[in-house]
């Protein structure tokens, strides 16, 4: 690789690949620790949760 | 904050319903115009020498009513419902909402005024002229806020995960469509790219992807992670996934416009990464679409009965099935054979009409029966010939078209013993032509379908209308 021949616009662009791919890890991480399965998957059923008749018609 | 369903929420519904209408007659609209373009390649003489109706004309409108009306307002009802019904909360702004409605219908009239008269950037997916640009820019941004502001006021702890694909399609279409939009305009109707060159392609095809990416896959997501659960009457299956599933789209999605410029001007390793990309893609996209597979365990035998599910179902199907070709036409030996070819439009088509449009109408059948107060569709046993004419017409024009593409791919690369073409392009044209009869067909049952549905959910409204009357509810109540 031509280190020399990098622009900004190169430079750029390897930073914010760099910031999506430990972001990506960060994620990864994140969702799959385990003490944090309850957290997230208590939310699963959260659609579900909103059965209330819909009142029709306008809020104002 | 903490959940509460002490005080009963009054939804702004109202909105919601007018947008899921329109949705109905634009999707009966737009793929009619298809179903014509169509035709015009089989059978030519349908231009009739008019050139407000040649296939270079009409083929914008096709796609932009389709994917701008019919998918834009489906976005827009299933999102306003969405978000108010896991918010439990109303529109931060009702008159936004309604502002939102007026101008997007106004852009799609003037798409409808503008196209046909030939004033067009020439950009795919992005055709309409600049002072269009700007009112789409205006519209979403005013679609994005309300949005944003009603996430902003709701009045449960967590951000559902189809807020999440949604508010991630609003950040990034504003995004892609003011850069991919940005022109030097020498009248109200005509304007010239300020990218020139494979620069302009690029951003084209940035923008081009990622629509696909953010808007009619995100967007879509969005819908599929709500109402599957909701049709089948059990959690996500994991929500975990579902987590991972948004951010590997939104950082992945990004990198992969590139491979549909392989083998152009474009620097070599521009379209190896968008295939790279493409690929690994291809794991999130298949645990979403598994992840919905899986929410319906233990509620299979929902879909002998239910023919909203069957929509959603067969959807994901679609998605899973887009998903996996997609990244195998991106890889360059693939795309030798495929690229210009119609297998793009059958691959374009297996996600348009399975995926987007099949996931739209099971929502839009589940918030009618929600929206409008009642327990059935008008004839469910409509639902289900809806549900079999748009999956057979799906299939008839996918398979026309993937036998077609090859078909072109395989004469266009055959060489005889002298080292010379085997067969002429027209040749090649003329050996297209029963499948794009069938592809005709094909969509022409999808399109029968689209006026099955409108007239079951118009029958479903003024069934509604008539009993709330007869009860004597006002209309509004």
């Amino acid at each position: 690789m031509d280190v020399q021949a990098m622009t900004t616009n190169d430079w750029l662009g390897v930073f914010f690949l760099l910031v999506a791919a430990v972001g990506m890890v960060v994620t990864y991480v994140m969702v799959f620790r385990p003490s944090n399965k309850e957290r997230f998957e208590s939310q699963a059923a959260m659609a579900l949760d909103d059965e209330d008749p819909i009142k029709l018609g306008e809020k104002r | 904050m903490a959940a509460t369903q002490a005080t009963p929420v009054k939804y702004d519904m109202e909105v919601v319903r007018w947008f899921t209408i329109a949705a109905a007659i634009y999707a009966v609209v737009g793929t009619l115009i298809g179903v014509y373009v169509a035709s015009e390649l089989a059978w030519p003489f349908l231009n009739f020498d008019l050139e407000w109706i040649t296939f270079g004309r009409l083929r914008p409108l096709h796609t932009n009513a389709v994917i701008f009306a019919f998918g834009g307002c489906a976005l827009m009802a299933t999102g306003f419902y969405i978000v108010q019904r896991t918010g439990s909360t109303a529109l931060w702004s009702n008159k936004l909402a309604w502002a939102t409605f007026i101008g997007w219908n106004l852009i799609i009239v003037s798409a409808v005024v503008t196209l046909p008269l030939g004033w067009t950037s020439g950009k795919e997916y992005a055709e309409l002229e600049w002072p269009i640009d700007i009112a789409i820019a205006v519209v979403w941004l005013m679609y994005g806020f309300n949005y944003i502001m009603t996430i902003g006021i709701r009045r449960t702890s967590h951000i559902y995960v189809s807020n999440w694909f949604t508010m991630g399609m609003i950040v990034m279409i504003t995004y892609l469509h003011v850069v991919n939009s940005m022109a030097i305009p020498v009248s109200m109707t005509n304007s010239f790219s300020i990218y020139s060159g494979v620069q302009d392609a690029m951003i084209q095809w940035w923008w081009g992807h990622n629509a696909v990416g953010f808007y009619l896959t995100g967007g879509f997501l969005a819908i599929m992670y709500y109402f599957v659960p909701k049709q089948a009457g059990k959690p996500v299956f994991s929500y975990r996934l579902s987590v991972l599933h948004f951010w590997a789209l939104s950082f992945g999605y990004v990198w992969l416009g590139a491979h549909h410029l392989q083998y152009t001007a474009l620097p070599d390793w521009t379209g190896s990464l968008g295939a790279a990309v493409s690929l690994a893609m291809i794991i999130p996209s298949w645990g979403g679409a598994m992840n919905g597979m899986m929410t319906l365990s233990g509620a299979w035998d929902k879909l002998r009965t239910d023919y909203i599910l069957r929509f959603l179902v067969v959807a994901l199907a679609f998605y899973a099935m887009s998903t996996f070709e997609g990244p195998v036409m991106s890889i360059k030996t693939v795309n030798a054979l495929s690229h210009y070819t119609d297998w793009t439009v059958g691959h374009v088509h297996s996600g348009a009409l399975g995926w987007m449009a099949m996931v739209a109408y099971g929502a839009m059948y589940h918030m009618v029966k929600k929206l409008w107060g009642v327990e059935k569709m008008y004839s469910e046993g409509l639902v289900n010939v809806h549900f079999w004419l748009a999956t057979i017409g799906t299939v008839v024009y996918v398979v026309a078209m993937w036998v077609s593409g090859i078909m072109q791919g395989l004469m266009w690369r055959d060489y005889d013993e002298y080292g010379t073409l085997t067969y002429t392009f027209v040749e090649s044209v003329s050996a297209m032509h029963p499948y794009y009869a069938m592809r005709a067909i094909g969509g022409l049952i999808f399109n029968i379908g689209t006026w099955i549905a409108l007239y079951n959910i118009v029958m479903t409204v003024r069934t509604a209308s008539a009993a709330r009357s007869a009860n004597g509810v006002p209309a509004n109540a």
